[in-house]
């Protein structure tokens, strides 16, 4: 098991299955893996990082995707920093006799999720160990159990969506419905959906609409449309990420690795719709009030210091249910479906009525366009 | 000489042009995207297990067959006849309690539509086409039809109206009287469930955009 492993496995003594490696009591962790390098020394690790050079990148996963990169002192330190803290608390909590199984076990959850490559080059095999972590040390961390999964996307399928602005009557149902659904922190109240409040006659004038709105709908004189990530079919967000932590996936989804997202924001700058949003704070929800059925790329919970956005309910849709902003708005005004199906009613709205997208002169292809009745 | 370069040159360009264009896999448009992808069509995902606690009926207009939730054993007391055990003439003028009280019609106005427009006071188990043909319960979305005929093109296509619970296949969608009252059709005027005092006070402070 541990040998098609990309990252150097700790054996803390929690996993039964495993032979133990011994490495207790002398103060330094043995790799179990037949990586090219035995030990784990600081020296090595400074060498790794700054002897290799960048363009090999995209060949590279778990282990050699963190350290072996081109990249300077400061950043190598800081990546040694923390990655030997977390050994050293490996090591430490294995070697103690006070500390219970437990404990251990988180250890070696947090050694192998901090070596973990990125979710877009794992196989099947790692997306399964990765989801069964998570689960395991949200159950070791909060006694509650939740249930994730690494669903990929299904053939044949290519999510669209229709907003009919003639409908919508600004309710807001569908955001309080995303904000439930997608574990979005209470906190700073973050929204992936606006419903802009524009002004009859004046066409689409986002600076003089209104996204936070509190009086009756539909006020006199408006109309109402919602905006949110439009899953790009030629995403600006996603060629600016400097870590390929946001990728297009097969269905056209655009979705990100929360863990491999190092929070610069670039992707946020890029996109010329305002779909993404950055956690600033540590993303809180009242634990009777989280969703526990979780998708890795999907609403699982973040952390400060990442990005996250609308990603059409990856939880949901690739299991054949609509989004829960579509199920959620009482007007009928959005409508979610297969492209690529000539016979779903998205395909209908796209053939037969008069439809458009936002900017759509910039060549970004949404996935997302706008009609009337 | 000088035509024989030119020749080249347009040689060069020409094959340059022509691989350029397009990679594998790569469109000018989403609509190239889904012409080329969309064919042939094997998607296998499928609603169905989202569907099964739903009582629903197959029905086929024009060129669009599909799922619709089944409405008569929705209504409380269906069947009407069960009180209606005489024509509504008849029982108007007799003391017996009054049932429908709480019904106000606001649909139309009163020149246009009154109760005896959709329901039949000699047959009230069926509602009542403006032919005095009879419409099933069921089927009430043909007596809507008869007025709101560009609302019904929609909802057949699917622009109007929302879905029982996916998207996948088979395609179940709600039929009017699922979102809209039919004595009193329009949406009202209500408060934004949602609003973001955060967003608010960023707003005071000016760190808005």
């Amino acid at each position: 098991m541990s040998v098609s492993k990309k990252w150097y496995s700790l054996d803390l003594g929690s996993n039964k299955k495993k032979e133990s490696s011994g490495s207790c009591g002398c103060g330094k962790a043995q790799g179990s893996c037949n990586s090219q390098k035995e030990e784990l020394s600081a020296d090595e690790f400074y060498e790794a990082a700054i002897n290799a050079s960048i363009g090999e990148e995209r060949h590279r996963d778990g282990f050699e995707q963190v350290f072996d990169v081109k990249m300077d002192r400061r950043t190598a330190f800081r990546k040694l920093t923390a990655s030997l803290l977390i050994g050293a608390g490996a090591v430490s909590t294995s070697c103690s006799v006070i500390v219970d199984d437990e404990t251990k076990e988180k250890a070696q959850i947090d050694w192998e999720e901090q070596f973990k490559g990125n979710y877009k080059l794992m196989t099947d095999d790692e997306k399964q160990s990765t989801i069964n972590r998570l689960m395991r040390s949200y159950e070791l961390r909060t006694g509650k159990n939740i249930s994730m999964t690494a669903e990929n996307a299904a053939e044949d399928v290519l999510f669209g969506y229709a907003f009919n602005i003639s409908k919508c009557q600004g309710y807001m149902n569908c955001v309080t419905a995303c904000v439930e659904e997608n574990n979005q922190d209470r906190n700073s109240q973050m929204q992936y959906i606006r419903i802009h409040e524009m002004k009859d006659g004046e066409g689409f004038k986002f600076d003089k609409a209104d996204d936070n709105y509190y009086h009756e709908v539909p006020a006199e004189g408006h109309f109402y449309m919602g905006t949110q990530c439009f899953h790009c079919d030629n995403p600006p967000c996603v060629e600016v990420c400097p870590v390929q932590a946001t990728w297009k996936e097969e269905d056209g989804l655009v979705v990100i690795d929360y863990d491999w997202c190092v929070g610069c924001r670039y992707c946020m700058a890029a996109c010329p719709y305002d779909g993404r949003r950055f956690n600033w704070s540590k993303p809180e929800v009242p634990e009777n009030e989280i969703n526990k059925n979780q998708h890795y790329l999907g609403n699982r919970m973040r952390k400060k210091g990442v990005m996250e956005k609308c990603t059409f309910c990856v939880q949901r849709t690739r299991k054949g249910k609509n989004p829960a902003c579509a199920e959620a708005c009482p007007t009928g005004a959005r409508i979610f479906g297969n492209l690529l199906d000539p016979n779903s009613t998205i395909r209908w709205v796209l053939e037969n009525k008069k439809v458009f997208r936002l900017k759509e002169d910039l060549g970004t292809e949404p996935k997302f366009w706008y009609f009337m009745d | 000489m000088k035509n024989k370069t030119l020749t080249y040159y347009f040689i060069v360009l020409f094959i340059l042009g022509f691989y350029s264009c397009k990679e594998e896999g790569e469109y000018h448009s989403i609509s190239d995207k889904i012409e080329a992808e969309g064919k042939p069509y094997h998607g296998k995902l499928s609603s169905d297990p989202l569907l099964v606690d739903s009582e629903l009926i197959t029905i086929t207009e024009g060129e669009h067959t599909f799922l619709i939730p089944e409405r008569k054993g929705q209504i409380k007391s269906f069947a009407c006849t069960e009180c209606h055990t005489r024509p509504v003439a008849q029982m108007k003028n007799s003391d017996a309690q009054k049932a429908h009280w709480d019904i106000k019609l606001n649909h139309a106005n009163s020149e246009v539509m009154n109760c005896a427009t959709c329901h039949n006071g000699n047959d009230m188990n069926n509602l009542n086409a403006l032919t005095g043909q009879n419409i099933d319960f069921n089927l009430s979305y043909k007596l809507c039809a008869q007025c709101h005929f560009s609302q019904f093109e929609d909802w057949k296509g699917g622009a109007h109206g929302k879905k029982v619970a996916g998207w996948a296949p088979p395609r179940a969608s709600m039929t009017c009287v699922n979102c809209h009252n039919p004595h009193s059709p329009g949406f009202e005027k209500r408060w934004p469930v949602q609003f973001n005092t955060q967003t608010l006070e960023e707003r005071k402070e000016g760190l808005d955009h």
